[in-house]
């Protein structure tokens, strides 16, 4: 565990030949560690130009002997940095985490600051860690809230364990390694590429501090939609084999409908969702009202351009990575759940994609899996779209006796009882929608969370490009203050809602506001408001009111 | 504490905090006085005995013999160096694990202070010489720093001052007994030798020397009985069964809040704060000693640290659960102060404090801080000095930088760090220890700290007036005046940390910050309240890369002036001016007036007029008026809550930018006891933070509600109001309310401010 600060120490305060003595040792070790050196050595073409960024998994459990520091390193981005950077950053990282176990034994490092980048961390399972690093260049988009990056690492691992299981499962099952060295890299750098903007890693940034990752985004529904949204979810469930527990999920466009899953679950599924398998997601369009995707790039780039470069990127990427002589690609096949343009929806309205490979002795594409957290069990993912409306079915593994052919039953079945509802409901849906717009709020810029329902609601990213870079700094600050309050308050009594209230004239005249009250959050910019705090104050009154079933009103 | 009328200083106040500590026995036995100086003393009748007159170190020469005694062991050179102006600085390396005695050093400074330093001996049984120097301001300064051995023999330090006055410190003595062979000065019981002490200097008249006579003695001495913690930690002594631990419950793990018998009251405005560093036998225990980490070697550190991590020591446990901690260190890594625990224990802690910035330093970068959970590290890199706080407060990293910012003001108010010498002492010499010029000086660090969670000036950058009729602070703003055109550059006439009356120099402006750190240094020695003094300062502000002189003089326990001035030889003629200024300041009644004001206090939320009518309203009934009544309209019946002022007002905070003061309402029900202020000032720091951001600041209004208050804050260019409600406020009248406040506190501004006079103003 310790050994590899000192090997950092040595590689970076001591002599040239003192490193390359380590270099030397770690070949003479074990074999594991040659696999992994040459994986990681594989990988170094593909980088794109992202100095500014670094992201590292480590497992402190590995390499704790010296001279195999770098079997802690799990995944590397970019990979082409030399180890001795590599371990230099998870050397600082873990002498932090240790060293700040000393005073805060329940809660080790979270983030470092420093004048020119800053380290945020996250334990993604026991001991094993994703630390990313960001620089703080002169441009000055280069703000982030340490909370919004992160909710990125949180994001890209649960993501992971829903397709693959956890790192720490991968790794006892193979202790080399090199399953889940592969299984990372692939995932993870597939993730990336959804923050690739002309070969630059864009993170979230100030700018996108009216969104909120990690929550899910719900469409309003009327009553009667809602029943019949009801019936339909009663269908589909029903259509799973025997009295097995089926669960599903409707989103309409971007949005998600109905859920029977636990709100993990959703968040993950969701997210999936809205990244790979909506129409949207589906055509490469970005529509800039739809969530968190793109909404801060789009201001200022061609949206079509972003992804047919991160795409090409990628494919090019990996064509040198698949054509390398690497033994990886047949020693374990990798599904690439992640990959962009890999789903395609069939002629039987359900959604198709390869990279699950296929059956041994068929052409059909395997059905990708998913694990879900709460009952802990494998489900197939059975996706059907009806113009806007995606529905996915999630069947257990385990009730599908015969493979392939259990699932086109089902898909069948489906087709037969329930199409009639989802192009019902897909149609009202329709007819309700109010487009990108639906949910802006005219003089307002708001984010609203609720926590205990992970679900937000926001203002539409393309109202919030009008507001100034001032308002969105001011607000930006404001959350970051918040968040340090919160998780404070987390510490001191995690059961009890902090309760705040702070709104704020900035400079520019905006008021930069946040409410926190039982477990949800309001965060808003007025920019034409009066001066008065009253009048301020007022206006998140009617909001609340209106919008919040008064929630944040005071009384 | 200290002898009152006696001409001898004991400076018990730097060494002993801990009241429950026996007094270490003391004799004079081995005290000889060898050398003299011809009395050249002009001193002033009644006078005579207890104020210095100093100025004698330039001309007076100063003759030192030292007896090395019987010892034939090996002997080390004395390091001695002459800093900036004369002063000397005296620098032992420490002995480690090999009998040696070290030999006096002996320096002469500018204005006959004595500074003497002692580094310590580790592991084996060493013989100390003491160590005599004189140094700049006129107080013999004799530092002992601990020796850590089995038998550890701490010799006698006795100084005299030119004119008489003697001064002992023992640096590390911090209320637990420790063997002390005739030590003339530690511990209040000392007090009863000290008389004895002051014949034979009074005989002898003016002596700059200071002897030990003869060390074989005190080698044989056996440990105390009674020596308990301290002694235990510095060594295997005695059994180590720590007193600090039984103090670690509940809240004390908090600031450390000790009940004082015989706390300095003066020093502080809080009653439950004890001067001093507390917990000094709380430390990071390593286990594994033989690998513990060495700040010689520091860079894998790391190891130990975490190898050690796994040690449930009680004195360890207790040390991590202090609430803030403060370290400076040597960018080698050595200790220099450590609020909690002792430097010396800590120099594996401090090696990988020093590890973790440079190693983020290899890498181009400079660490500014670490948050884990509640807690947070901030680091704060200042050339050879790198300081750093580790706390779990709620503050965040601006206010605690910032506070590292005035640590570090302080530390160069003090020894000076920033001039030349010191800092070519760090070049040549990385591992130069510099904790030893720190010695005795604990109490002005934990001064400081405590201010950081009651004092407005840490956060506001701007001082604070004590309320006094316009024509009274005239008076004395006159005399001051007057001084000030004599040659002085700054004459600061102050009232515990509020100001009396200031003037300065044409074209010389004081940094509230420098006012701040001066009136802590001044406050929290005790030296400076039994006698005049003369002293070499550095205003940081003012002045990074030089030092002024001040002349600091208590006229009553609370009201002191402060001269400063640029000329070293200045002492006789600021002693006149202040003789002139005390006979204004008696004939006006201006101190008595201070007094009275004292008592009376400041503005009370309970006062605040509900008429806003712009009538020239004074505050209090000691100025002439009867205090406003509290009748409310309608209005303000309502809303207020039976406690606090009208709308359920608190406390407030005005600051006027221009004046760079600030006036903050009194304390009053229900902010009671020092816990609910400390989380007011708390709050108003996150306010203040909040609203002064770097990037996007500053901000023109903030409203903030939680479950303790209402917050609201308005900074305008003229003046910035922090106020205070209860947390059920109504906004519209706390609006209201605020804006009364702002009014009554123009209307008042005469008496609550320093108008005019004021160096700032132009």
């Amino acid at each position: 565990m310790f050994g590899c600060f000192e090997a950092v120490l040595s590689l970076c305060g001591r002599s040239e030949s003192d490193n390359y003595r380590l270099r030397e040792r770690i070949r003479e070790g074990d074999s594991s560690i040659w696999e992994s050196e040459d994986f990681i050595m594989g990988l170094s073409s593909t980088a794109t130009t992202n100095e500014g960024i670094q992201l590292c998994i480590f497992d402190l459990r590995r390499g704790q002997h010296e001279g195999q520091e770098l079997d802690k390193i799990l995944f590397f981005f970019p990979a082409d940095l030399s180890f001795s950077t590599q371990l230099s950053v998870i050397g600082l990282s873990e002498g932090l985490i240790t060293f700040t176990r000393i005073f805060s034994p329940d809660a080790a490092c979270e983030v470092i600051e420093a004048e020119r980048h800053s380290h945020v961390f996250y334990q993604a399972e026991p001991d094993i860690w994703m630390v990313m690093v960001v620089e703080k260049n002169k441009d000055t988009e280069a703000i982030w809230r340490n909370d919004a990056l992160q909710r990125v690492l949180k994001e890209v691992h649960s993501l992971f364990v829903m397709f693959h299981g956890s790192i720490r499962a991968l790794l006892e099952k193979e202790p080399g390694g090199g399953v889940a060295r592969s299984h990372l890299y692939s995932f993870v750098m597939d993730y990336l590429t959804d923050f690739l903007v002309a070969k630059k890693l864009h993170l979230p940034s100030f700018r996108d501090c009216l969104k909120e990752r990690g929550t899910v985004q719900m469409l309003t529904v009327g009553r009667e939609a809602a029943i019949e949204v009801q019936s339909l979810v009663r269908i589909l469930e029903s259509a799973c084999p025997g009295n097995t527990a089926c669960n599903s999920l409707v989103l309409f466009q971007d949005l998600l409908v109905s859920t029977t899953l636990s709100p993990d679950d959703t968040v993950n599924l969701f997210a999936y969702a809205v990244l790979r398998l909506t129409p949207r997601s589906l055509s490469h369009g970005t529509n800039s009202w739809s969530y968190l995707r793109k909404g801060s790039t789009a201001s200022h780039v061609p949206t079509g351009s972003i992804s047919d470069n991160s795409g090409s990127a990628t494919e090019q990427s990996y064509t040198s990575h698949d054509t390398s002589p690497g033994r990886q690609g047949q020693r374990y096949h990798i599904p690439r759940p992640l990959q962009r343009d890999k789903w395609s929806k069939g002629k039987d309205g359900f959604l198709v994609t390869e990279t699950w490979g296929a059956e041994v002795g068929s052409l059909i594409p395997a059905t990708p899996t998913v694990w879900l957290q709460q009952t802990d069990e494998r489900m197939y993912l059975c996706v059907f779209q009806q113009k806007y409306l995606t529905v996915i079915l999630l069947i257990p593994v385990s009730s599908i006796i015969n493979g392939e052919q259990g699932i086109s039953m089902v898909k069948q079945l489906v087709l037969e009882t329930a199409s009639l509802n989802i192009f019902k409901v897909e149609e009202r849906l329709s007819r309700g929608w109010g487009g990108g717009n639906a949910y802006h709020v005219s003089g307002y810029r708001y984010l609203l969370c609720d926590r205990d329902r992970n679900i937000s609601r926001a203002s539409p990213p393309g109202k919030v490009t009008t507001l100034t870079k001032d308002s969105l700094l001011a607000l930006n600050k404001l959350r970051e203050e918040v968040d340090v309050e919160k998780s404070r308050a987390k510490w001191d009594d995690p059961n009890h809602d902090k309760d705040l209230e702070i709104c704020i004239r900035a400079r520019n005249n905006a008021w930069v506001i946040a409410r926190l009250t039982k477990g949800k959050e309001l965060y808003m910019v007025l920019e034409k408001a009066n001066e008065t705090l009253l009048y301020a104050s007022d206006a998140v009154e009617k909001f609340s009111n209106r919008y919040c079933n008064g929630t944040f009103s005071l009384d | 504490m200290a002898s009152d009328s006696d001409s001898l200083t004991s400076t018990d106040d730097f060494a002993y905090q801990n009241p429950k500590a026996s007094p270490p026995e003391t004799s004079q036995d081995g005290l000889k006085f060898l050398t003299l100086n011809e009395s050249e003393n002009v001193v002033d009748g009644e006078l005579a005995l207890n104020q210095p007159v100093v100025g004698e170190g330039v001309n007076g020469q100063l003759v030192v013999e030292h007896d090395r005694g019987e010892c034939e062991l090996e002997t080390e050179e004395p390091v001695a160096g002459e800093g900036v102006n004369g002063q000397l600085v005296a620098d032992h390396d420490r002995g480690e694990g090999e009998p040696e005695i070290e030999e006096p050093v002996v320096g002469e400074g500018v204005n006959g202070q004595l500074v003497a330093e002692h580094d310590r001996g580790e592991g084996e049984p060493e013989i100390e010489e003491q160590v005599v120097g004189e140094g700049v301001n006129g107080q013999l300064v004799a530092e002992h720093d601990r020796g850590e051995g089995e038998h550890e023999i701490e010799e006698p330090v006795v100084g005299e001052d030119v004119n008489g006055q003697l001064v002992a410190e023992h640096a590390r003595g911090e209320g637990e007994p420790e063997i002390e062979e005739q030590s003339s000065s530690s511990g209040p019981a000392a007090m009863a030798a000290v008389p004895e002490v002051g014949e034979v200097v009074r005989e002898i008249s003016s002596s700059v020397v200071v002897h030990r006579v003869n060390s074989e003695l005190e080698v044989d001495a056996p440990s105390s009985p009674s020596s308990s913690g301290y002694a235990g930690e510095r060594g295997s002594s005695s059994d180590s069964s720590a007193s600090g631990i039984e103090e670690v419950n509940g809240d004390d793990i908090d600031e450390a809040v000790i009940p004082a018998d015989h706390s300095v009251d003066a020093v502080s405005d809080s009653p439950s704060w004890v001067p001093g560093k507390r917990h000094i036998n709380e430390t990071l225990v390593y286990p594994c000693k033989d690998k513990c980490p060495n700040s010689e070697h520091n860079s894998l550190n790391w190891f130990t640290i975490c190898r050690c991590l796994g040690n449930k020591d009680d004195a360890s446990i207790s040390w991590r659960k202090r609430k803030k901690h403060f370290f400076v260190l040597s960018n080698s890594g050595k200790p220099i102060y450590s609020r909690y625990g002792d430097e010396y224990k800590l120099a594996g802690f401090s090696a990988t404090l020093q590890a973790i910035i440079s190693f983020v330093e290899n890498g181009g970068d400079q660490v500014k801080f670490v948050r884990a959970g509640k807690h947070q590290v901030v680091f704060l890199v200042k050339g050879p000095i790198y300081l750093v706080c580790i706390s779990c407060t709620e503050e965040s990293y601006e206010a605690l930088r910032g506070q590292l910012e005035l640590i570090y003001g302080q530390v160069a108010q003090m020894i000076l760090i920033l001039t030349k010498s010191v800092n070519r002492c760090f070049e040549k010499n990385p591992k130069y220890d510099m904790t030893p010029l720190l010695g005795g000086t604990d109490v002005v660090f934990s001064s400081l700290i405590h201010a950081f969670s009651w004092n407005p000036a840490t956060l506001l950058h701007a001082y604070t007036c004590l309320p006094l009729a316009y024509p009274t602070r005239q008076a004395a703003g006159a005399i001051l005046q007057d001084v000030a055109d004599s040659g002085v550059l700054f004459a600061i006439l102050m009232c515990r940390h509020k100001v009396v009356s200031l003037v300065g120099a044409q074209k010389a402006s004081l940094h509230p910050d420098d006012m701040l750190l001066l009136s802590n240094f001044v406050l929290s020695s005790e030296s400076f309240r039994t006698s005049e003094s003369f002293s070499p300062i550095c205003l940081p502000r003012y002045n990074p890369m030089a030092f002024l002189y001040a002349y600091v003089h208590y006229f009553d326990v609370d009201t002191y002036l402060m001269l400063l001035t640029t000329s070293s030889d200045a002492f006789y003629h600021l002693k006149d001016c202040r003789i002139r200024i005390e006979m204004v300041l008696l004939k006006s009644n201006v101190l008595s007036e201070v007094q009275r004001s004292m008592l009376d206090g400041g503005l009370r939320v309970e006062d605040l007029p509900v008429d806003p009518s712009p009538r020239p309203g004074s505050l209090s009934p000691h100025l002439g008026q009867d205090r406003l009544t509290t009748e409310s309209p309608e209005i303000f019946k309502e809303a207020c809550l039976g406690i606090g002022g009208p709308a359920g007002l608190w406390h407030f905070i005005y600051r006027s930018i221009y004046l760079d003061q600030y006036v903050s309402s009194e304390f009053s029900s229900p902010l009671n006891n020092s816990s609910q202020q400390k989380r007011l000032y708390r709050a108003y720091q996150k306010l203040y933070v909040s609203m002064h951001d770097k990037g996007t600041g500053p901000h023109k209004t903030q409203f903030r509600r939680d479950e303790n208050y209402v917050l609201l804050c308005w900074v305008t260019q003229d003046f910035e109001l922090y106020a205070a409600f209860d947390p059920l406020a109504d906004k519209a009248l706390a609006i209201k309310t605020c804006n009364r406040v702002c009014q009554w506190v123009r209307d008042v501004e005469n008496e609550i401010f320093l108008l005019g006079a004021s160096p700032f103003s132009w």
